[in-house]
Order: C-alpha cells, then sequence, then structure tokens
C-alpha cells in the first residue's frame, strides 16, 4: 500500500468511527462476507430505496447514494439501514461535505434512514472539520501499519461480515 | 445458505429471463438463481455462453465430472473479491521455502490429528485401534522435523496407510475390503467411495475459496506450478478424515450402500446413480451439521468451518495469527 496512492474516502471514515481494524480490512480490499445476511439486505436496501431520485452519483472518488438540488445549494444524500451507528454516518457524510467544500461545491448533507421514515441534515462547521482532518490522520496511521488492529469484542461484532474472519 | 444443485440427467441448462432453467426429454424445472451457490454436473449437459454469462454474474461455479464420477474441472467465474493484498502474500508465502513448508506442514498435522480423531472414536466403540492411534501420534510428532515438501507427502502417505490398515476393522464388512489404496481407476467398492468422496470434497473446499480473496492456484502442500487449482486440494487434507471418511463409514454401517451399488467397467469399479446420489445426500447432510464455535459464539456448520479455516489461513498470510489446523473434538 502506499501513501499516494490511498485515499480515505467516507466509507473509511465510517468504519473509523465504529471499528479500527475493520478501516484496515477495507483498506487492504479485503472485503466482508457477501454472504452474510445485512450485507445481502443491505446490497437489497441500495436497490430498492429512493428510487425517484438519481442514485449513486460519483464525485472523483466519491460515491453519493443521491444528489439533488436544494433551496441554496446542492444536497447530498446517504442511506443508511439503521440510525444505530448515527455518529458514524454523520462523520461519512461530513467528510464528502467537506470534500466538496474543498472543491469549492456548496453542499448540505441529509442522512436518511428509510425504514424509520427519518432523516437528519448535515451542515459543515468549524468543529467537524477539525475532528475530521484528526480521523484523516489516524486512519492513514491504521491502513499504513503492516497488520491490523487486533480483534476486539465490541457490540458491533454480532452483526458484522467480518466477524467469522476476526474470531476464526 | 445457498444451495448446491446436483444433476444427474441428460439435458439442457438454459437462461431463462432472470433465473435458471434445466430442461430434459421428459420435464422441465427453474432452478431460482439467488438461492444456488455452486452447481454438480454429473449428466450430459449442454449450455451456452449466455448461461455461462449469467452463472459468472451470479458467481455460482460448476464443477463436472465424467461418467465414471471423476472430477473433470469447473467452471470458474472470474474473480469477483480481489486483493492484490492478499495475492501478493500468498505468493510471498509460497515462494518463501521456510513459510511455505510451515503452511504445508500445518496441512498435514490438520489431515493427521482429524485422522487419530476417527481412530479414537472407532477404537472407543470397537477397540483394538491403539497401537495404530500411537503409530499415527508418533508419525505426526516426527512432521516437525521435517523440513522438505516430497518428505512432508511421503510421512502423510505413512500415516495414511496405518489408518487405512484399519479400515476393515472399522467397517466390518467383507463386501467392502480395503486391501490398498488404488485410484485411476479404483479397483474395489471402498476404493471408488474414497475416490468419490475426496472428489467432491476438492470441489466443496474450491467453491468456498471462490468466496474468499483466496487464490486457489496457489497451495503450499500441494505444488502449485503443474495443475490448476491445488489449495483446495490442501485444504481437503484436513477434512476428509472427518467428512469424507465418516461418511462412507455410516453408509456402510448402515448399509445404505451395498455392492448391488457397482459396477464394473474397464480395470476398475464405479458407483451406480443411486449410489452416488445416496453419498451426495449424506454429506450434504454432515455438511448442514452445526457446532458451537467457541470464539465465534455462534452455532456454525461443518460448510462454514471449511470457510473459517481458509479465514485463518488469511489471517496467517496478513501476518496476524499463525495458522493452526481445525481439528474436530469428537
Amino acid at each position: 500500500m502506499y501513501r499516494d496512492e490511498v485515499k480515505v474516502g467516507g466509507t473509511l471514515i465510517w468504519y473509523y468511527y465504529v471499528c479500527k481494524r475493520e478501516v484496515w480490512l477495507m483498506a487492504h480490499q479485503i472485503t466482508p462476507d457477501q454472504d452474510d445476511t445485512n450485507v445481502v439486505l443491505g446490497r437489497f436496501f441500495a436497490e430498492q430505496s429512493y428510487n425517484r431520485n438519481k442514485k449513486e452519483v460519483a464525485f472523483g472518488h466519491m460515491k453519493f447514494d443521491i444528489v439533488k438540488k436544494g433551496k441554496d445549494g446542492l444536497v447530498v444524500g446517504e442511506v443508511k439501514k439503521s440510525s444505530k451507528f448515527r455518529e458514524s454516518a454523520r462523520m461519512q457524510l461530513a467528510y464528502y461535505l467537506l470534500e466538496l467544500h474543498i472543491n469549492g461545491i456548496k453542499a448540505k448533507g441529509e442522512l436518511l434512514f428509510p425504514r424509520e421514515k427519518r432523516k437528519e441534515i448535515i451542515e459543515l462547521n468549524e468543529d467537524l472539520i477539525i475532528k475530521l482532518k484528526n480521523a484523516e490522520k489516524e486512519i492513514l496511521q491504521i491502513i499504513h501499519s503492516p497488520v491490523p488492529p487486533d480483534a476486539k469484542k465490541i457490540n458491533f461484532c454480532n452483526k458484522c461480515a467480518y466477524a467469522e474472519l476476526c474470531w476464526a | 445458505m445457498k444451495k448446491t444443485i446436483y444433476i444427474f440427467n441428460d439435458g439442457q441448462l438454459k437462461r431463462k429471463g432472470n433465473t435458471l432453467y434445466f430442461e430434459t426429454e421428459e420435464n422441465s424445472k427453474y432452478l431460482p438463481v439467488e438461492d444456488i451457490g455452486e452447481i454438480l454436473v454429473f449428466g450430459e449437459v449442454t449450455l451456452n455462453k449466455k448461461f455461462l454469462e449469467f452463472v459468472s454474474q451470479k458467481e455460482i461455479i460448476i464443477h463436472y465430472f465424467s461418467h465414471y464420477g471423476y472430477y473433470m474441472g469447473s467452471f470458474y467465474p472470474r474473480e469477483h473479491l480481489n486483493s492484490g493484498f492478499i495475492i501478493l502474500k500468498q505468493a510471498e508465502n509460497y515462494l518463501n521455502a521456510e513459510k511455505r513448508i510451515f503452511l504445508a506442514r500445518q496441512f498435514v498435522r490438520g489431515a493427521a490429528r482429524n485422522i487419530r480423531q476417527v481412530l479414537k472414536y472407532y477404537n472407543n466403540r470397537i477397540g483394538g485401534l491403539t497401537e495404530t492411534i500411537e503409530n499415527v501420534s508418533e508419525l505426526t510428532g516426527m512432521l516437525a522435523d521435517c523440513d522438505d515438501v516430497s518428505k512432508l507427502m511421503a510421512l502423510e502417505g505413512n500415516i495414511r496407510d496405518y489408518y487405512y490398515k484399519q479400515f476393515d476393522k472399522i467397517t466390518n464388512n467383507p463386501d467392502f475390503k480395503f486391501e490398498e489404496r488404488t485410484r485411476r481407476p479404483p479397483k474395489n467398492h471402498i476404493n471408488t467411495l474414497i475416490s468419490f468422496g475426496n472428489s467432491i470434497m476438492y470441489t466443496i473446499v474450491l467453491s468456498e475459496i471462490y468466496k474468499t480473496h483466496l487464490d486457489p492456484r496457489i497451495g503450499y502442500l500441494h505444488t502449485t506450478n503443474f495443475r490448476k487449482f491445488s489449495l483446495n486440494l490442501d485444504i481437503a487434507e484436513i477434512f476428509k478424515p472427518i467428512l469424507i471418511d465418516r461418511v462412507i463409514f455410516s453408509l456402510l454401517a448402515k448399509k445404505m450402500i451395498t455392492v448391488a451399488d457397482f459396477e464394473e467397467f474397464a480395470n476398475g469399479i464405479m458407483m451406480k446413480e443411486r449410489a452416488k446420489k445416496i453419498f451426495l445426500q449424506e454429506l450434504d447432510t454432515k455438511l448442514k451439521t452445526t457446532i458451537k464455535h467457541k470464539s465465534i459464539g455462534r452455532q456454525v456448520s461443518y460448510r462454514r468451518i471449511i470457510r473459517l479455516e481458509l479465514y485463518k489461513l488469511e489471517k496467517h498470510l496478513m501476518g496476524e495469527v499463525e495458522y493452526e489446523p481445525f481439528v474436530a473434538q469428537w
């Protein structure tokens, strides 16, 4: 893995706030078990929800679930299965907003939980930017380590598609 | 868990709309595509590119067997899980002699320990196997000093010789005398069962490898260069005694398969269709049997344990946890 080839990206930000080991695995393209029920469900939801809007819009290395025009500027939406990991989801979306901001694009974020029929608006601010910069730095440290961080049993393990890799 | 489809009839495999369709002269059947993990073909089947494109997209492997029940090959769709990192590590562990011998040794060790477990189980039931168990243990102990893959193979051969010599005692069935290990073609009934079972085992492991980031072409005990797939042969060694041999013993004990289920051909013995079907059904049941996995904390099937073995290998290659083979506890 070479420093200049690595882009942190929103997905890694998401995992960073859930499980640091997952960050390393993802960055090494060691993807989780594709037969896992939650992975299958996630794929299904991504395909079925919000069909009427444009979806999976790529911008640089980012991929947005939804992009639409708001009253004052762009609105990018991120779809999540549940709000259980809201903090992670918030930071992921904030990271997208920061990337857009760096590229001179003014945008707001919408966090969408279709199953809970809920949404949350995210706006970039100074605090978030500092937090994101720190996270980015630490993520780079994690993924340049030769071995992944040790497996630690957390709540998330129950439903994680990496569980069998971690605990085999 | 996705299903394994076994096809014995002759016919045509097709894509029909968004699913699969198998057509024979007598009838035809839809095969719900989302529910299929792999297809094992024993009959005479024709298929076209459209079909292959579709199963490739759905990540379904197709394994072919000849009329005699020999494994012929697989349609292994393009890799869908790619990790350059894992491939490099896999190759590194092959090219470095010390790293390679470590893994090769662990595979033989796993096989030997599971052979020992099977012997111990039958020793409790029928007795008289203590000496063989000791011999196997002694040879297993010698693995540590073995620093050459061909010597490892030879040692494994010796262990299997001791083991196979007890088959007659275990099966206690004069119709299924072991005599000696023969293959291509197997020369008696029990050798035919072993060969058939082993080749199915190789395809099951291959299908599981397909679901990981490992490349089946790079094996450690079985030399990589001269065949298409070899990692599946390595991993299968560990599971053959506890899955295949046990299925054979139970089929014979319950008289589910008898000599009437075989026929002679050229200079060997082959299984009739009924026997193959019964064997596969019994193996399928075994693979679905679950055991409680301590560190994962979930019930896992034997089929899943094969996958876990591959995950353990991935972790070894990543430099995380040294690989220890699975050993059955009973």
